[in-house]
């Protein structure tokens, strides 16, 4: 239904177009006749009916004239469709009239003009859909086969184009007239099937595009089933975990609580996958749609990071230096935030040393929000460090110091900072720790994309920029 | 006496979700902690029940099978009968964008996902009843 009514809407803006296109090339073929028509009498000598002629271009002319100020005229007023294609009707007709008195007074059958109509049939055709088509072109044959009976009858006159040619008219009339309309019967017919098969598949595309746009909705829906069913099951199972270890459930023995803690470790490190492959699949949606933005108090997002990876923390005896002032805000998406935070902290815990140092800083520079997030700990290679922000790329110390990982971590970073409008660099040595620098314009809004479902604009998150 | 009353009615927690799994481990847990714990696996019977269990604090899952943002929907419900009492809401899913939502939107006083930490819910539990 939608995309029937987009059609509509793009035919009907075309039909102004299309009056207007018309408008020129009656210009053109009203200076074309006019020319030829001098050419005729005053270099070729031909013998015509001038008097009708010329003033029959100046009818041409002054109908167009006309037809160019009531265009110009009704172009401010938004006429409806009805009205516009009733205009368009009157000076379709009109043309078929003209173009007939015109290959009439010049011989008719005898003149090749007579083939212009195969011009108009292709552009009523292009136009006019199917039915108007056959009554116009059928109209117009019946009126021409009339006129060639009554010529040939001699109910009317016959105006030769020359005296040698008009002598075997009569006998090249029937074989003329058959030529003339079945050359404008299958125009007619061509142009209908090929002008049909370009609205198909124009049909299809916006259908597909319909599709492909809410292929979007879809993805998020289902990225948030996903997230909800398995991220549920593993809250649970923490949860009993939890209860083990906290002894609620009876009396605990030293191997319970380390197989306990080992599983529960396990179940982090799944979790944190499962996260990253949302977020990975989230960020690299084509349309980015649910998001909000607020007002992101960047010290309450480090805190609840580097909460969230507290245990991880002190189980390697990894301390934390965090140092951010409680005004430092950025107007932007808390998920965003919550997505470099998370990945960056969790990487510097996972690869540090051993009862080494974590620290996260966040502070204004001018009109750029600066974060680091710097480890003490195995630090890449230099020949590794171009890749790590390639998708699922792993360093080899990397891979063997924990064996969990998607190497989603950092593009999914990436990602977010570039959607800011951000920038991340990152320094390491091996086996001498890593810094992340990340630096956030404060007016950075979020990459909107056009489509937007929920049908919604907010100047703010609005971005007409695109990588 | 007086006194002793106020920190038993605060003490007082009605936990809402649909998870049964969720619902035993955090009866256990919190009542390990010393808290009074009722259960409601359908909104409907949470909200009933606030009238009379008169609860310090009640958590609230989000993701209900009827509807997948019926937790919201209940919380605005409750602070608009119980403004008094103070909403936890509870969620598994960790990211705003899959809701549509920000959190400003949302009547509730705290935000956790599931896992839960259950350092902060105490923390948090206990600021709010005080």
């Amino acid at each position: 239904m939608q995309v029937q009514s987009k059609i509509e809407s793009s035919e009907f803006s075309n039909l102004n177009k299309v009056i207007g296109w018309f408008l020129i090339l009656r210009w053109v073929a009203c200076a074309g006749v006019l020319c030829s028509l001098l050419f005729m009498k005053l270099i070729f000598n031909y013998d015509l009916t001038y008097q009708v002629l010329f003033p029959l271009t100046g009818t041409l002319f002054l109908v167009n004239l006309m037809f160019t100020i009531y265009h110009v005229f009704i172009k401010e007023k938004n006429l409806s469709r009805r009205e516009l294609s009733k205009f368009f009707n009157i000076q379709v007709i009109l043309d078929y009239i003209l173009l007939f008195l015109l290959s009439y007074f010049t011989g008719f059958l005898e003149n090749p003009i007579c083939y212009y109509f195969v011009f108009h049939i292709m552009l009523t055709s292009f136009i006019f859909s199917g039915g108007i088509v056959f009554i116009y072109v059928g109209g117009l044959l019946l009126f021409l086969i009339t006129v060639m009976i009554a010529e040939y009858f001699g109910v009317i006159p016959h105006y030769p184009l020359s005296k040698a040619s008009s002598a075997i008219y009569y006998d090249q009339m029937l074989i003329r007239g058959i030529g003339l309309c079945t050359t404008l019967i299958f125009t007619a017919y061509l142009n209908s099937s090929i002008k049909k098969r370009i609205e198909e598949k124009g049909k299809r595309i916006e259908i597909e595009l319909d599709r492909y746009k809410s292929l979007d909705t879809i993805k998020s829906n289902f990225l948030l089933q996903v997230t909800h069913e398995i991220r549920g099951p593993i809250a649970a199972l923490k949860g009993f975990h939890e209860m083990i270890l906290k002894g609620i459930t009876g009396e605990k023995n030293l191997k319970t609580t380390e197989t306990i803690r080992k599983a529960n470790r396990r179940t982090d490190n799944l979790l944190t996958i499962v996260d990253e492959m949302i977020d990975y699949a989230y960020m690299t949606a084509e349309h980015r749609i649910h998001y909000g933005t607020t007002e992101v108090h960047i010290r309450d997002v480090i805190e609840a990071n580097i909460d969230q990876f507290s245990s991880l923390a002190s189980e390697k005896g990894i301390e934390f230096a965090s140092n951010c002032a409680k005004t430092t805000t950025l107007n932007t998406s808390s998920d965003f935030m919550n997505i470099i935070f998370s990945n960056l902290i969790s990487n510097a815990i996972r690869y540090s040393y051993p009862k080494s140092i974590v620290t996260v800083n966040a502070e204004k520079h001018g009109d750029m929000i600066h974060i680091m997030v710097k480890d003490e700990g195995i630090g890449i290679k230099s020949d590794e460090l171009a890749n790590i922000f390639e998708e699922f790329y792993r360093t080899r110390r990397a891979r063997e110091m924990e064996r969990d990982g998607t190497g989603l971590g950092l593009p999914i970073v990436q990602k977010a900072v570039d959607s800011l409008r951000g920038k991340i660099t990152v320094y390491s040595e091996e086996g001498n720790g890593t810094t992340f620098h990340i630096y956030l314009p404060l007016t950075s809004h979020i990459q909107r994309e056009l489509h937007d479902p929920r049908g919604g604009t907010n100047e703010q998150q609005t971005n007409s920029h695109h990588r | 006496m007086i006194h002793e009353e106020v920190l038993m009615s605060n003490r007082r927690i009605l936990i809402i979700d649909d998870d049964q799994d969720i619902l035993e481990s955090m009866q256990a847990l919190l009542e390990y902690e010393g808290f009074e714990i009722r259960l409601a696996d359908r909104v409907e019977n949470g909200i009933e029940m606030i009238e009379e269990y008169d609860p310090g604090v009640i958590l609230l899952d989000v993701m209900f099978p009827e509807k997948k943002t019926l937790g919201f929907e209940a919380a605005e419900q409750i602070k608009g009968k119980y403004p008094e009492v103070p909403v936890f809401v509870i969620t598994a899913i960790n990211r705003e964008y899959a809701f549509d939502f920000v959190k400003d939107d949302i009547s509730a006083e705290e935000f956790f996902n599931k896992p839960i930490d259950y350092d902060r819910l105490i923390k948090k539990i206990k600021k709010y009843t005080q």
